[in-house]
């Protein structure tokens, strides 16, 4: 192998977390799928025959989807002047420009819909407790609680988006598919950024957890409400929520939450 | 952590590992030069290979060019985890996150 260091397992941890949090990796990584894309889908990407019912369903829960990338978003570029490395603040950064495009291209799917008031509709239709969540997380962002502040963020609104827009994209017509598929390729950055940074700080203090228990159970609340708002309309079986559910609690178990 | 590489008793008591030369997938979400090192899970009928664990916290699967054993480091760049290689109750290679 000519180059050593492009055996990935091979590098030292620190060397690893340098490559992984810098610029440099996030324009590769986003070149190798959104390349080619507008606003988020190939443009030969034809549209898929949709009722008018299932147009107004999808709507509703892109307007969901718009409150949770705003909500990461102004999360996002408020936690940079709080984290702790410069590492944490570089990675942010790319996350603020992921944010940003999400709800970009999502506003756009809306308006392709035939919205023309999009940020109206937002407001009438999205779900209220995931509304309820943007406020508590820009109020942790506020009082600079950056470890409560990244579990919200990182670990527990990520992981929703990651598993719901998992589950909605095996299932919505293509061109919403292939804007939920790029987004999911930037939420896995983002869940992995916030479960690890928030891992190494509990390995190194380890009472923060107590601290921040209630704080995730206040949060589990509202995300179950988002989650039972939203599996309606995108087609989850009453089977099937409690799963959905799982998948993001699975990132709090590992760092040791209780549920 | 020391670098299980450097360990030489697994390979005393296990025998040699075999080595793999990886293909690139198609796993696009990381810079080209690493593509090979990951590859989707593809349902139901996918199976792991020796040199194969799975994220799990991304579940994207993660490849070596070495077969894995117990105590092995892997990174996982899509999601930015480090993971250590444990046998499970099941017998199988399973990844744990070790922040």
């Amino acid at each position: 192998m000519n180059d050593p260091g492009a055996d990935i397992h091979a590098l030292e941890h620190h060397e690893f977390l340098e490559r992984v949090h810098s610029f440099e990796f996030w324009f590769q990584a986003v070149e190798g799928y959104l390349a080619g894309t507008t606003y988020g889908h190939r443009p030969e990407t034809a549209e898929s025959p949709m009722s008018e019912a299932e147009r107004d369903r999808l709507v509703g829960v892109l307007c969901t989807y718009c409150v949770g990338e705003t909500a990461a978003l102004e999360g996002a570029s408020g936690l940079i002047p709080i984290a702790p490395d410069r590492l944490a603040k570089i990675f942010l950064a790319t996350q603020v420009a992921d944010e940003g495009r999400h709800l970009e291209v999502l506003q756009h799917r809306m308006r392709r819909l035939g919205v023309t008031d999009v940020d109206g509709e937002v407001t009438r239709r999205a779900s209220r407790s995931l509304v309820a969540f943007r406020v508590r997380l820009q109020g942790l962002v506020e009082a600079r609680d950056w470890e409560a502040a990244l579990l919200a963020q990182n670990v527990i609104l990520e992981s929703l988006e990651f598993a719901v827009f998992h589950h909605h994209a095996q299932r919505a017509d293509a061109v919403t598919a292939e804007i939920l598929g790029g987004i999911i390729k930037d939420e896995r950055r983002h869940m992995g950024f916030g479960e690890n940074v928030l891992g190494r700080r509990l390995v190194d203090a380890p009472h923060t957890r107590r601290r921040l228990q209630p704080i995730k159970r206040e949060l589990d609340h509202l995300m179950l409400d988002t989650i039972e708002h939203t599996a309606g309309a995108i087609g989850v079986p009453l089977a099937d929520r409690a799963r959905l559910g799982r998948a993001y609690l699975e990132s709090a178990a590992r760092l040791g939450f209780l549920g | 952590m020391t670098d299980p590489r450097e360990r030489g008793d697994d390979e005393a008591r296990e025998g040699p590992r075999q080595r793999f030369v990886l293909d690139d997938r198609g796993f696009d979400e990381v810079p080209p030069k690493y593509r090979r090192f990951y590859r989707r899970w593809q349902g139901a009928e996918d199976s792991l290979a020796p040199n194969e664990v799975i994220c799990p916290v991304c579940k994207v699967v993660i490849r070596s060019t070495r077969e894995l054993r117990p105590g092995d480091r892997v990174y996982c760049m899509p999601c930015m985890s480090r993971l250590v290689v444990v046998r499970a109750d099941d017998g199988r290679l399973e990844a744990r996150v070790a922040y």
